[in-house]
């Protein structure tokens, strides 16, 4: 069982990344950075963030932090939504782009740009989908 | 407690009651009083669409498909229903539909059912928060209250994992919105259900729909004051268009008017408004002076808010897409404008859309009128005429004999009226729509006489009638008078339409320009889907080749279509325009093709360029129109159209 946001679930998100994906064919060799604000956590309504970033198609940073900032690193990329939002990407019950759209899960930055995120990125999200099987209530 | 009326409502099936429930169309026109018949009392009562006819109907449809089983609040929704018939004339009106028989049969569905099978819903502790927060009443987990916003909020084919919630200010649906938060629930607002419900059989109610949730109803926010002296009125995000314009023509004034069962503020927040007194009254920020806005954290803002980012700016480009509110509006300050007492509508009609179009954009550019549209030969069928077999008649009539194929309709003052005079060779006044109005039934049965045989052999129709000798011999043909128009309704309404017919403002067009009651006739029994948006006039060719491409595509994908409206907008500098597929709701072939429509079209529309086009404009009614119009968009690269594929794959499937 790997619960999402826990240090397990960067760990074995890492491997994974770095085993199962090609950095070219499933990443598209993109060079791009991420933080992935994660409000309302149950069961205190906590925040706190994953910072993700890849160099043609390689991860080099997958990193999991409290709060909504992560201060060590400027990532290119904000997405911001409540927990649930993030457990139904990672439950396969709703696309990113669909998040996106609702407003569920809100880009800092250009739309446009985060927008061309989404196909490159499907592969990082499609592991995490992998092996994230636990969440709070 | 039944009345003795209720005797009188003939009994029907239920099998019979879920087809004319199935026909409906969600229109909303039975939550106001736009009739002067009253509105249901049941409804006004308890707010939730299960107590509305509207509701009903889709409670019927729902019991029937077995989605829902009957609970025992279905007995206080039927019990509350008292058969008074109001929502049989109104919805008569619209799309000759007779919710009442299907109120009825609900009454004898629940009268027949096993009393011990009435399931029993407990509370939860969602519902017992949502409840501390607005009061026992106003908030309910039960799934036949649930499932009467189906089609109108929520989608036809998810679990009835819902909750619906009243608030009745703007602090109860902050402290909505936090709780949700706290409890990782997603939610949304609905208002009059006009855009879901025209969204709801296609793709698009994927993405404007709720999968699971709380629906936020905000029809008890009421409030409505009209300030007479600054020209403004504060209204609540539960009123509707039709009330906020009753209430500005005491006062002598007019609100920038669209669909009249569209709630004020959601119009707002959803398309910015868009109506053909635009080019005079604004769009988009233009509309109001300000907006209490509830963010997504429940956070309680106002435009007039000092230190606050630039609420009136959004991102440009095809990519900035929402399919739902960034806020929630629960009140606006809107403005209001002057009605002149020299009103007056001038229609000019033509047989060509280029000339058509040359004369609205000329006319717009030139700052004339305060309603100035092109309305298409279907758009003024359905509008004016009274049922749908009329109005199929009425447009028959107007291609082959009159080849009145469309009119710009122009409201003004008498100053105005005299420059369209003097640009024009002939033109259809009030005296003669009024005619024409109180008249369909006879324009209708024209169809084959001789009159029109002989009309249509003039060379050029429309001089004839409309500035010849022959309009004299129209208007006698017509016969045209309330009782008249009253005799295609059924029987036991005649004496109530012949009354509504005899009302000054039925037959007065600017009256109806301003309250907007016969849109709707477009959903009757059938639904329509608009696309479109506002282009860039400067180039002529490239606007009427817009419209031709959706005209190719309803050709193609074999779907009844026809041009609904242009509009100038921002000094005739963009003109918005509304393209109509119509379609059998039912039938989910002819769903996936509207569907295929609305993705194409726009799709084709941003390779065009020029234009902004109805998705995007979606949501972005609360900034500014100089943002959202500005820079003008130019047709997208190869690369950008590969990447809106992409996205759409992403967001609606691959099935498209
Ligand atoms: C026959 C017909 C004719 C139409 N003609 C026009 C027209 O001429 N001009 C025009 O502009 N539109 C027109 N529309 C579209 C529609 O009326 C508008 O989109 C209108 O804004 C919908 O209002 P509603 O109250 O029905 O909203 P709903 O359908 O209830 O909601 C629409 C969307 O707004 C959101 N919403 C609702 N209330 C609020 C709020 N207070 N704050 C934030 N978000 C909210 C909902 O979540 C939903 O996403 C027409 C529709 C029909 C069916």
């Amino acid at each position: 069982m790997v619960k999402f946001l826990s240090e397990e679930w960067i760990e074995i998100g890492k491997k994974y990344i770095l085993e199962k994906l090609d950095p070219v064919k499933d990443l598209k060799s993109i060079t791009t950075s991420l933080l992935g604000v994660v409000e309302h956590i149950p069961p205190d309504d906590i925040t706190m963030n994953f910072y993700l970033e890849l160099e043609g198609g390689k991860l080099i940073h997958f990193i999991v932090n409290t709060g909504d900032t992560f201060d060590e690193k400027e990532a290119t990329y904000e997405i911001r939504g409540n927990y649930g939002t993030y457990k139904s990407v990672l439950q396969g019950k709703m696309s990113l782009g669909i998040a996106v759209l609702k407003n569920r899960l809100k880009v800092k930055g250009s739309k446009m740009q985060a927008l061309k995120l989404i196909k490159p990125l499907d592969g990082v999200i499609v592991s995490l989908k992998e092996i994230t099987d636990e969440f709070e209530d | 407690m039944t009345s003795d009326k209720a005797i009188a409502v003939e009994k029907i099936s239920f099998k019979d009651a879920v087809e004319i429930a199935k026909k409906g169309t969600h229109c909303g026109m039975c939550r106001f009083d736009f009739l002067e018949s009253g509105v249901c009392p049941a409804g006004r009562k308890h707010g939730f669409l299960a107590y509305w006819p509207q509701g009903r109907m889709e409670l019927v449809q729902q019991l029937d498909s077995g989605r829902v089983k009957p609970t025992e609040k279905l007995i206080d929704i039927v019990n509350s229903c008292s058969l008074c018939g109001i929502c049989d004339k109104q919805c008569n009106f619209t799309t000759q539909l007779r919710p009442e028989k299907v109120a009825k049969a609900l009454k004898d569905f629940v009268d027949n059912f096993d009393k011990n099978e009435f399931q029993n819903v407990s509370e939860d502790d969602i519902l017992r928060g949502l409840r501390e927060i607005v009061g026992e009443e106003w908030a309910t987990n039960d799934p036949c209250i649930i499932a009467s916003y189906t089609m109108s909020i929520l989608p036809s084919n998810t679990k009835l994992n819902y909750y619906i919630v009243m608030p009745e200010n703007t602090e109860q649906v902050s402290k909505i919105i936090r709780f949700a938060n706290k409890n990782n629930i997603p939610f949304l607002p609905r208002s009059g259900g006009t855009a879901f419900s025209a969204a709801a059989p296609t793709v698009l109610a994927k993405g404007l729909s709720l999968e699971q949730g709380i629906v936020i109803d905000l029809y008890r926010l009421r409030k409505l004051e009209i300030h007479p002296e600054s020209c403004t009125a504060t209204v609540g995000a539960g009123i509707t268009m039709f009330e906020l314009q009753k209430e500005a023509l005491k006062n002598k004034l007019r609100a920038l008017a669209a669909e009249a069962g569209a709630h004020v503020c959601s119009n707002i927040v959803t398309t910015g408004i868009i109506s053909t007194w635009g080019n005079r009254y604004g769009a988009f920020a233009d509309n109001f002076i300000d907006l209490t806005t509830v963010d997504d954290e429940g956070d309680i803002k106002k435009h007039s808010d000092w230190e606050r980012n630039n609420p009136y700016s959004t991102e440009p480009g095809f990519t900035n897409l929402s399919l739902t509110p960034h806020n929630i509006v629960t009140e606006a300050v809107v403005k209001l404008h002057p009605i002149f007492d020299d009103e007056e509508v001038v229609l000019v009609p033509f047989d060509n859309l280029r000339d058509a179009y040359r004369l609205l954009i000329k006319l717009g550019k030139r700052g004339v009128g305060l309603s100035l549209a092109v309305l298409s030969r279907k758009y003024l069928a359905e509008f004016l005429s009274p049922t749908l077999q009329i109005s199929k008649d009425f447009d028959y009539v107007c291609k082959n004999y009159l080849k009145l194929n469309y009119v710009v309709s122009v409201i003004c003052n008498q100053d105005d009226k005299k420059i369209v005079e003097d640009m024009v060779d002939y033109t259809i006044d009030q005296s003669l729509m009024k005619s024409l109005i109180l008249g369909a039934p006879r324009f209708s049965t024209l169809k084959d006489s001789e009159f029109m045989k002989i009309l249509s052999e003039e060379e050029d129709p429309l001089n004839a009638i409309f500035a010849g000798p022959m309009r004299d011999h129209l208007e006698k043909a017509l016969d045209p008078s309330p009782e008249n128009v009253s005799k295609v309704f059924d029987d036991d309404l005649q004496e109530f339409f012949k009354k509504v017919y005899s009302k000054p403002e039925m037959t007065d067009i600017v009256w109806l320009h301003a309250f907007r009651i016969l849109p709707t006739r477009m959903l009757r029994q059938q639904m329509f889907m608009g696309p479109g948006g506002a282009m860039w006039t400067g180039d002529e060719n490239h606007y009427l080749n817009w419209i031709q491409m959706f005209s190719d595509m309803g050709d193609k994908l074999n779907v009844e279509h026809s041009l609904g409206f242009i509009t100038p907008l921002d000094h005739g500098k963009f003109a918005y325009m509304e393209y109509d597929y119509y379609y059998d709701h039912n039938d989910p072939d002819v769903c996936d093709r509207i569907s295929k429509i609305v993705v194409d079209s726009m799709e084709q529309s941003l390779v065009m360029g020029k234009v902004l086009t109805i998705l995007n404009y979606l949501f972005k009614g609360i900034y500014r129109k100089e943002h959202v119009l500005y820079p003008l968009a130019e047709g997208i690269s190869k690369e950008e159209q590969e990447l809106f594929k992409e996205l759409l794959e992403t967001v609606l499937g691959e099935e498209l």
